[in-house]
């Protein structure tokens, strides 16, 4: 009798921290979503307090008529969308000729993927500058996405090759059997049974690029800026200006929560084969 | 999907099973391509675009480094090797070496640890724990831009709501008894707690993950043993855990040494300097003082050593396929 009381005893002191630990995480984020609904002069009250004493959008309004700012919004989307498409475009077949057919080809852009997230975004950052400058690309979305698609890139043919490792050759061989062509065969059958990693690939190449920060402060400066950019300016513009970034940092986030949201499970396991796989 | 392409040879009732020799033989007699042709031109433009935007501004950072002045017109000339003795000598670049070291030495101990912990937590709990691990991983889909700001104004003097939490659980006598952000002395500390803010979930996942997959019998076997609690978890689990270990110190050591926009934001690299990193030096050598053949050259040396330091870790501590 006694044991069993123990064994509860230990499972809800376990229970309470985890709840703590989560609790403390969730913290600082909470914070940030209480603190846009405060009136802009309470957001930097001495002392400050965790919950609003009166509830208020007024920090929402003042950031989205800040000049540049829903035209960031707007960049920031558009950026996002071209890099995860190239990345995807590229990536699906690279994918699939690196674990299909374990070609040299593959295993070298396998390694050279590998080497890629390893240089310093600095390093290929400064260089880019010029070259897309040389090209007439800079300030532009287009060429924010290019730079950013060396990101995605290598990290959407990596969580592909994983995903498609789980995919038997024999459905290859049977669409082939029925008179598909090898490529037809990658698009109307591989590609729908993988179609949930190829998703989760996306969303995290989509997320690469919307939280991205440094090429984005290189390559853009007043057209093509993106809001990581515009929420970074608030601070140096307006001093402490806290309420309305705040508010602007929420906005930010809503986008990546709800995708998260949508593909929790999936991203999980995306999460961990691109951690034990690069 | 019985439309078909035009590439796809026609069904025949005595084809030969797809794959064999036979198939190939023919296929190719078609002018169609082989298997390792087909490949190559499936991973081709992904290996152009990543010449193109990785390969070429790499090359790119090299040839730079051999030359001074600024990059365009006039003013440019070519300096050999002195572009990197600069980068070798300079007081300022070798406290950002430094700095990125202990950064990244900072960051990745507390990850693990604090990862690990949570890991074994939610491990213990089981399934029934899902929501409070989904809660955790939020952190990971912020914008380091967003953390760094958030945890800018977590840490504000005076004002911050870190001081204020800790005076009302009377560790600090005063909110304004600790300048998280303006000491020099605490600032390197400062600027990583964002950093493992965003990323111990990570460290937790994979960690979960690999738990998940130390098969049960050998928990009962060495309790049988008489192994109980820290024993079981020095000599089974981390033991077990050592590949999954040793990438995720890779990956995220690779990412710690790289950081950049999360102290940009924070502090600028300020006070004196006190929390800039190679990065941010990097940065400024280039925009700020205009110098890009001190700052290629300096990125050219911090590119090869982290390359080198990766593949050690890789080879040494990973060895892919060399353990079960």
């Amino acid at each position: 009798m006694s044991h069993l009381l123990a064994a509860r005893i230990r499972t809800g002191l376990l229970w309470a921290a985890a709840v703590a630990v989560v609790a403390l995480y969730a913290f600082p984020l909470g914070y940030l979503v209480l603190t846009s609904f405060k009136p802009a002069v309470d957001a930097i009250a001495v002392p400050p307090t965790v919950l609003p004493q009166r509830f208020s959008l007024d920090n929402y309004l003042t950031a989205l008529q800040r000049p540049g700012v829903t035209a960031s919004f707007v960049n920031s989307v558009s950026t996002a969308v071209i890099a995860t498409l190239l990345s995807m475009a590229l990536a699906i077949p690279a994918a699939w000729a690196i674990t299909r057919y374990r070609s040299r080809t593959g295993r070298i852009l396998m390694a050279g993927s590998l080497l890629v997230r390893m240089a310093p975004a600095v390093a290929v950052g400064i260089p880019l500058v010029t070259i897309l400058g040389a090209v007439g690309l800079t300030d532009t979305p287009t060429g924010l996405a290019l730079a950013q698609t060396t990101v995605a890139l290598p990290l959407s043919i990596w969580l592909l090759a994983s995903f498609f490792e789980g995919v038997p050759r024999e459905i290859e061989e049977a669409a082939l059997v029925d008179g598909c062509g090898r490529f037809t065969a990658l698009r109307r059958v591989i590609l729908p049974v993988v179609s949930g990693g190829v998703a989760v690939t996306a969303i995290f190449a989509f997320l690469a690029s919307w939280n991205e920060f440094l090429f984005a402060l290189l390559l853009t400066s007043v057209r093509a800026q993106t809001t990581p950019i515009a929420i970074a300016n608030f601070q140096s513009q307006f001093g402490l200006d806290w309420g309305p970034m705040t508010a602007l940092a929420t906005l930010y986030s809503v986008p990546a929560v709800v995708l998260t949201l949508l593909l929790q499970r999936r991203i999980v396991a995306g999460l961990s084969l691109g951690a034990v796989k690069g | 999907m019985t439309r078909t392409a035009p590439v796809a040879p026609p069904r025949t009732p005595s084809a030969p099973a797809p794959g064999t020799a036979a198939v190939r033989r023919r296929s190719r007699a078609r002018g169609r391509l082989s298997d390792a042709g087909y490949a190559t031109l499936l991973a081709a433009p992904a290996a152009v675009v990543l010449l193109a935007l990785v390969g070429w501004p790499l090359v790119k950072l090299v040839v730079d480094s051999l030359y001074t002045g600024s990059g365009l017109g006039d003013g440019r000339s070519f300096a050999g090797l002195d572009n990197y003795l600069t980068a070798l000598t300079d007081p300022g670049i070798r406290a950002a070496a430094g700095r990125t070291l202990a950064y990244t030495v900072i960051v990745v101990t507390a990850e693990l640890v604090l990862g690990l912990a949570v890991a074994l937590l939610f491990h213990r709990l089981g399934p029934k724990a899902r929501i409070l691990q989904t809660l955790f991983l939020y952190p990971l889909m912020i914008a380091p831009v967003v953390a760094g700001l958030l945890w800018r104004f977590l840490m504000i003097d005076n004002v911050g709501i870190v001081n204020e939490l800790l005076t009302r659980v009377g560790l600090l006598d005063n909110p304004g008894d600790v300048s998280w952000l303006s000491d020099p002395d605490l600032v390197l500390f400062s600027v990583a707690l964002p950093d493992i803010w965003l990323t111990t979930s990570f460290m937790t996942l994979v960690l979960y993950a690999g738990l998940q997959a130390i098969p049960p019998d050998l928990y009962e076997a060495a309790r049988l043993d008489g192994a109980r609690g820290l024993r079981l978890l020095v000599s089974v689990t981390l033991p077990l855990l050592r590949p999954v270990i040793a990438v995720a110190l890779i990956i995220r050591g690779v990412d710690a040494a790289r950081a950049f926009d999360v102290i940009l934001i924070q502090t600028d690299g300020g006070p004196q300097s006190a929390s800039e990193t190679l990065s941010l030096t990097i940065y400024k050598t280039m925009v700020s003082y205009n110098d890009p053949g001190t700052a290629a050259a300096t990125s050219t040396l911090f590119m090869i050593v982290m390359m080198l330091v990766a593949m050690v870790a890789v080879l040494t501590i990973w060895r892919p396929g060399k353990e079960s």
